[in-house]
């Protein structure tokens, strides 16, 4: 212990350089070559192993540098201390420091680290949010399909028909499959779990299948058929509405663009905001701003297939089922199953009872029954009945929406890369 | 008597932390009956299964730690609990939180700290009240409702500043950290039949599975046994200490610390491993009269050939055993040998000094040093031979255990006269200690638990100095008599201290004292509802098991209901089977 003593007088200098520091190790070491039976008793070689390089009348400053970065980012002495002891110091080392244990030269070291409020550097994230190509093509596919099913259906006829639309409607399924399994409209990103509700799944099936036959369907009850199936001839009873379908498998690139683009941005500004209230605040307009491009598209792509298609665009009932299937999946990638699954069940409940009613009219004494969608068949078409129940509903998930995923816990944990 | 073992990560698991050490405690303890509750981290881990488990082990549950993603569609919709329960959540998370943003900056706390430890310990004990009676804990912790209060927390006045930096991911983190350093709360195991039926809880380390124990003990009043190899909170500041913001790290660490000061406020017995761990206890809080050190044990057995014949030992050779990784720092070891055949060129008959380095390399990085190491040797070394005409080899050679040159652990250190340990970080050396079964004379860095663990049977040199090194291990290459003797203490010391049955016969003792001096208050509750006046006889703790069927004498014409065993509170019916 006697070495206490010298530990701050003043050493002779010698040159920088590695030589120099070897030197003055290995002259140190001599002394302290355990000799002893014992350990080797603190304060040997003070200077040699932790010490201070030649000249240096306080100790613990140069062990300060050495460790600099461990004490400019401790948050608490204790973290010093376990970082210097993962470092292999160990009391008797820190004795030569003129400090009982690890743990008092761990106070000094943090009360003596300049805290003078400078900005502590932040780790940026990085994510990579570049959207990436296979899910881009993924989402490309229902679409293309679904063109080409229906160009294929216009130059077939007969059984072959009805062999291909049974394919295509296959592969327009799968491809659909794929594109909500994976890519910003996929629920799983890196996170195993249980797909969440399934149980929405029908109902989005028929919502879709009363876009491509409800109306026609309606407007033929209502005149008292229908007299067969439809047979997707132009002038048959029952005619088939294509346009919808084909929008609605094409948007499933803009939604998918949508949806990475609100991912994205949001994300960036849970960076960037400072509370919670604040990150609130700058996501409404992008949960706007989205909702917004995606129906702007959505239309785009609904006349372009009515031009193609040449088949009445019915435009409104496509569109609210397309802000409504958005809005659920959107809910959805954030983790909001709920109130999702019971819109659409709701939804597909009320286009459902507008054609029960319809045709419970019929029946003896419940001419009641069929009033109510008569009258509104009368007045605004059979459009208006899928408008309605899917206008609705995309409204109060829009609602939703706004106090849901302005919130920030439900972008915390979306940030796996896809 | 029955244990609760509450392991995290560990025993009944094949490829478990402590596993062997509480499969030794157990298997050495046949007169107590065990119920293992254990926390799993890794869904490989419960793949894995379990090591085959005495009858001593009554039951096992398990719970997983990892299950990361919970249904967030509960999360998500907050419709977990009720307006009732969502106030008391709110109340008590308030609370947890305002307690780490209270000691986040370390001396905040001074003036009044056990207010503020029991604050923490009603937050948390009130998080596991409303998790028991309501459940769905988890959802509240993720929900939106708890990073708004964290928000409060970090912005109230008297918050440090790296709270008040806190940014929403940062919120985000801690609230998640929170989450899954709380799920302890939400097991099943709260209940009567449960860890309410056992005599002792008995956490084979802090963090999850001492939460687990503190959480009987403040339902059931069941005392709890803490022991620790590694200090938690010290491996948490070391897990921690990348990416994440100081405002994550100061909150967390709050929290841990808090966790652990709770942990050895409420524990009768903590068991530290060694001095370090103590000291790291101590400084967070542990009472000093609750503090016994007991030393981890090894199986003697494997050495004791070895350990018994010294005269095995080539007298020229050093060894070194471990697993190779840049802690070891086996350049400073290399470095020393070259020293060493310096040192020793001037004796007389040029004595052929040779370094076995046996080990294999931990990990990528392991594999990297090692390949350094072995080019550094043949740098420094040359290859040299007895003659001109017969093949030289290298004084250094890298070996495995298993290989032909050394088939067995023992027989590694069984070749060398003085056994080396250069490393720069070290917790509890367990080569060390091998090499002091073996009866060898040893040579190491004062790094870690080495000076406890050598008392006076070795010498120790300072970390990072070859020299020094090489000086030590020439004086006892050259002092045969004293190697002896050193290494026949260090024989001694190590089958005093380090082995098994010391380690199960200081559990068995301190066993006996915790349940003798703080014995589960069971009251028994009669059809009517009123306490059962001596429901619970004194013998119904006897220590050890009811004696077996088989041995049962009772005198000839007693009474036949002598022969039954005593009667035990009915609460304590062990529910036999495994559960998972």
């Amino acid at each position: 212990m006697n070495d206490l003593e010298n530990l701050d007088r003043p050493r002779t200098p010698a040159g920088d350089g590695i030589e120099a520091r070897q030197k003055a190790r290995v002259g140190e070491a001599h002394g302290g070559a355990a000799g002893g039976e014992a350990a080797a008793a603190p304060g040997r070689d003070a200077v040699g192993t932790f010490g201070a390089h030649r000249g240096a009348a306080d100790p613990v400053k140069v062990l300060m540098r050495r460790h600099r970065e461990l004490c400019e980012r401790a948050v608490d002495p204790l973290e010093i201390a376990a970082g210097l002891e993962a470092h292999g110091l160990t009391d008797r080392t820190a004795a030569r420091f003129r400090h009982r244990d690890v743990f008092s030269l761990a106070e000094e070291m943090y009360a003596r680290v300049p805290r003078d409020g400078d900005p502590s550097r932040r780790p940026t994230p990085t994510a990579d949010t570049r959207p990436r190509a296979d899910w881009i093509v993924r989402t490309l596919l229902p679409g293309t399909l679904c063109a080409a099913t229906l160009a294929g259906l216009h130059l077939t006829h007969g059984r072959a028909r009805l062999v291909l639309a049974a394919v295509g409607t296959l592969a327009v399924a799968l491809a659909l499959r794929a594109a909500l399994s994976r890519g910003p409209l996929g629920t799983n990103r890196a996170r195993p779990g249980p797909h969440p509700a399934p149980g929405a799944r029908p109902w989005i099936c028929w919502l879709v299948a009363y876009a491509v036959l409800g109306d026609g369907l309606l407007q033929d009850a209502a005149s008292g058929g229908p007299d067969g199936l439809p047979t997707g001839a132009a002038d048959s009873s029952w005619p088939l509405t294509i346009t919808p379908l084909l929008a609605l498998t094409l948007a499933c690139a803009p939604a998918a663009w949508s949806a990475h683009l609100f991912a994205a941005r949001a994300r960036h500004k849970l960076t960037a905001s400072r509370g919670l209230e604040e990150f609130a605040a700058s996501v409404r307009p992008l949960l706007l701003g989205t909702f917004t491009l995606f129906l702007a598209a959505l239309t785009g792509l609904l006349a372009l297939s009515a031009a193609t298609v040449d088949d009445p665009a019915a435009p409104s009932q496509t569109l609210t089922l397309g802000a409504l299937l958005f809005l659920a999946r959107l809910l959805t990638i954030h983790g909001f199953t709920h109130a999702p699954a019971v819109l659409l069940t709701a939804a597909a409940t009320a286009e459902a009872t507008a054609l029960a009613t319809l045709f419970a009219g019929r029946l003896p004494h419940c001419d009641v029954l069929g009033i109510p969608t008569q009258t509104l068949l009368d007045t605004w078409g059979p459009g208006s009945i899928p408008t309605l129940a899917c206008g609705a509903a995309a409204l109060a998930l829009l609602l939703h929406a706004f106090r849901r995923l302005t919130r920030a816990s439900a972008h915390g944990r979306t940030d796996g890369p896809w | 008597m029955r244990i609760g073992l509450l392991t995290e990560g560990g025993y009944p698991y094949v490829g478990g932390d402590a596993r062997l050490w509480c499969d030794r405690l157990v298997r050495g303890l046949v007169q107590h009956e065990f119920d293992v509750y254990a926390l799993s981290r890794s869904e490989r881990q419960e793949d894995e299964g379990w090591i085959p488990l005495p009858s001593q082990v009554v039951r096992v549950r398990t719970a997983p730690l990892w299950t990361a993603e919970e249904d967030r569609a509960v999360v998500g919709d907050g419709r977990a609990y009720g307006r009732r329960a969502r106030r008391r959540f709110a109340e008590c998370y308030g609370e947890l939180a305002g307690v780490l943003c209270a000691g986040a900056s370390g001396e905040a706390s001074a003036d009044a700290p056990a207010a503020e430890a029991d604050r923490f310990a009603n937050a948390l004990y009130g998080l596991a009240e409303l998790a028991r009676e309501e459940g769905g804990l988890v959802g509240a912790l993720r929900s939106e409702a708890a990073v708004r209060v964290l928000e409060r927390a970090c912005r109230a006045p008297g918050a440090p500043r790296t709270a008040h930096e806190a940014r929403v991911p940062d919120l985000l983190a801690v609230a998640a950290h929170l989450e899954r350093a709380l799920r302890p709360l939400s097991l099943d195991w709260y209940e009567d039949d449960g860890l309410g039926s056992v005599d002792l809880c008995h956490a084979a380390s802090g963090g999850a599975a001492a939460l687990t124990g503190l959480l009987a003990r403040h339902f059931f009043g069941v005392p709890l046994l803490v022991t620790e190899y590694g200090v938690q909170l010290r491996s948490h500041y070391l897990a921690a200490a990348t990416e994440s913001s100081p405002a994550v790290r100061s909150l967390l660490a709050a929290f841990h610390g808090r966790l652990a000061a709770e942990i050895y406020r409420q524990a009768d017995c903590i068991t530290p491993g060694n001095a370090h761990a103590r000291r790291w206890q101590e400084r967070c809080g542990a009472d000093r009269t609750k503090l016994r050190t007991v030393y981890p044990g090894m199986d003697a057995g494997p050495f004791a050939e070895v350990g018994e014949s010294p005269e095995l030992a080539e007298p020229d050779t050093l060894v070194w055993v471990g697993r190779v990784e840049p802690t070891k720092d086996l350049v400073s070891l290399l470095h020393a040998f070259a020293e060493v055949r310096e040192l020793r060129k001037g004796e007389p008959g040029t004595p052929r000094t040779r370094l076995r380095i046996v080990g294999a390399p931990a990990g990528a990085e392991g594999a990297d040093y090692l390949t350094h190491c072995r080019v550094l040797a043949a740098q420094l070394f040359p290859d040299e031979a007895e003659g001109p005409h017969a093949v030289g080899d290298n004084p250094v050679s890298f070996e495995e255990i298993g290989g032909p040159e050394a088939p067995t652990l023992a027989d590694a250190y069984a070749s060398g006269a003085v056994i080396v340990l250069s490393s720069v970080v070290e917790g509890f050396p367990i080569g060390l200690v091998e090499a002091m079964l073996c009866g060898r004379a040893t040579v190491s860095t004062d790094v870690g638990a080495v000076v406890e663990v050598i008392g006076g049977t070795g010498l120790v040199v300072p970390p990072r100095n070859p020299r020094a090194l090489a000086e030590a291990c020439v004086a006892l290459l050259r002092d045969p008599e004293r190697r002896e003797r050193l290494g026949a203490a260090a024989r001694a010391r190590a089958l005093e201290l380090f082995t098994v049955e010391q380690n199960v016969a200081a559990f068995h003792g301190i066993y006996l004292e915790i349940v003798s001096r703080c014995p589960v208050p069971r009251v028994v509750l009669d059809d009517s509802g009123e306490p059962q006046p001596f429901a619970v006889p004194a013998e119904a703790r006897v220590p050890g098991r009811w004696t077996d069927a088989a041995t049962r004498v009772v005198a000839r014409g007693g009474p036949s209901w002598a022969a039954g065993p005593p009667v035990r509170p009915p609460l304590s019916v062990p529910a036999t089977g495994a559960a998972r």
